[in-house]
């Protein structure tokens, strides 16, 4: 048997090696995306409330990426406008609504089919998987922004339909703190997460 | 040995190959995890953000309290079949504007596939309430074209963002848009195709045209303003940015 010339040998496992790189994030948020959904229409949590499924939905997400860095980045430079007991506040609260925006979003709707494309790869540090999601007969354009942070990969923006996520919320918070300040943040983020009626409607 | 030597280092350099592309890059500060990101203000140019705010605001109840309701009606008495026909109906009569558009940019290919889906939606698909051409190769829909974006690739900048009472977000660029794709459009004055087109036809026409594409229109915005901490700069960034990317396209 013939041996595999050592610059074959050492290019494969490079190639290898970068291949598994792209492709474990992949397969990490299909999985997620796949056991979210299966929290909001699956089998398994019929029975359960919508408070719970939030929980659940939380759980998942958090278990996998860093809320965190979503909802900072989307601050941006906002952030130190606020004190540290401000800021944890504000995180819990932006997470809370977020997380229920998804979970009620998709409430009484049929299960969207989602499609992965191939995953782009920007830079060593930077990759993109773009996405068709099918809600109500309606195909959606998202796409998935992730970057190698520390030893993980960390979803740091979601894109849909060329609407930037983080852009959008970013957008929010600067109109805010020009007239606002982080109590008056969290006055409207409290207010907003007990308004009922805006639930019932509240879609990501 | 030498080889020995040169053979350790070779596998020294796969080595550290295999590591910087397999292994996590060595953590990171802030700057790393929220990169240039955190100088990065959203700028919109906003000078009428205290008429705009009350503008979205009486937008926003006439919206909810009189068209939702309608949007309601309309659809769960008619069929999502002729919901989705009298919807491609309305948008197959808009063909000149697409056309127009494409042209103005130079887009002939896209002028061509407009013209294609106009020609077998019309007499195919039954006046555009069927869409055929969906499945006919090379006249699959494309992203529509109108006189805003046309401004935005002649390079025009949006110009102030600005709220218009029924009609939501826009800006300068877009409403002067707004007036080319009605001059433009055959079936609106001062070029109307139509004998006696009196005000009662252009009136039925834009209701029912409101009506088609409300229930749709209803769920994006409420889809929009669900999720968002403010709503009405939620929209402005939503609008400006979906604007930029239909220009870009």
């Amino acid at each position: 048997m013939k041996r595999l010339p050592p610059v074959l040998l050492c290019l494969l496992l490079v190639f290898s090696s970068a291949l598994s790189a792209t492709s474990k994030p992949t397969e990490t948020l299909v999985q997620t995306v796949n056991k979210a959904l299966d929290i909001v229409y699956g089998d398994c949590c019929v029975e359960i409330s919508l408070e719970e499924k939030q929980i659940k939905v939380r759980e998942l997400i958090e278990s996998n990426y860093d809320i965190t860095v979503l909802i900072r980045r989307a601050i941006g430079r906002n952030w130190n406008k606020m004190n540290s007991n401000e800021q944890t506040q504000v995180l819990e609260l932006v997470k809370q609504l977020v997380v229920k925006a998804y979970v009620k979003g998709m409430n009484g709707k049929g299960r969207p089919e989602i499609t992965f494309d191939k995953t782009i790869q920007v830079s060593p540090k930077r990759i993109e998987i773009p996405s068709v999601i099918v809600l109500d007969d309606t195909p959606i354009r998202v796409l998935y922004r992730l970057g190698l942070m520390g030893s993980d990969w960390q979803l740091f923006d979601i894109v849909a339909e060329d609407i930037s996520v983080i852009s959008n919320f970013r957008q929010q918070f600067d109109d805010h703190f020009r007239k606002e300040n982080g109590a008056d943040l969290i006055t409207k983020l409290e207010e907003l997460s007990k308004k009922d009626d805006l639930d019932e409607n509240i879609k990501l | 040995m030498k080889i020995l030597n040169s053979n350790l280092s070779f596998y020294a350099l796969c080595a550290a190959l295999i590591g910087a592309s397999a292994l996590p890059v060595v953590a990171q500060d802030d700057a790393d995890l929220y990169g240039d990101d955190l100088a990065m203000t959203a700028s919109i140019d906003d000078p009428l953000e205290v008429f705009n705010r009350v503008t979205f605001d009486v937008n926003d109840f006439v919206y909810l309290n009189l068209f939702e309701p309608v949007a309601d009606t309309y659809a769960f008495i008619t069929p999502d079949s002729v919901e989705e026909g009298a919807s491609n109906f309305f948008k197959n009569l808009k063909y000149p504007v697409r056309l127009v558009s494409n042209l103005l940019q130079g887009r002939l290919d896209g002028a061509w596939v407009e013209t294609g889906r106009f020609a077998i939606n019309t007499t195919v698909g039954i006046a555009g309430v069927f869409t055929p051409a969906d499945s006919v190769e090379g006249f699959e829909p494309i992203p529509g074209e109108d006189i805003g974006q046309v401004l935005g690739a002649w390079g025009v900048s949006e110009g102030p963002y600005v709220v218009w009472p029924i009609l939501g977000p826009s800006n300068l660029r877009d409403t002067l848009g707004f007036v080319g794709d009605r001059a433009v459009n055959p079936l609106q004055e001062p070029l109307s195709a139509i004998e006696d087109w009196n005000w009662e036809w252009k009136l039925a026409l834009a209701g029912s045209e409101a009506i088609a594409s409300s229930p749709t229109m209803i769920e994006r915005y409420k889809q929009l303003e669900g999720s968002s901490i403010d709503p009405y700069s939620s929209m402005k960034n939503g609008y400006t940015k979906y604007r930029d990317a239909a220009i870009k396209e």
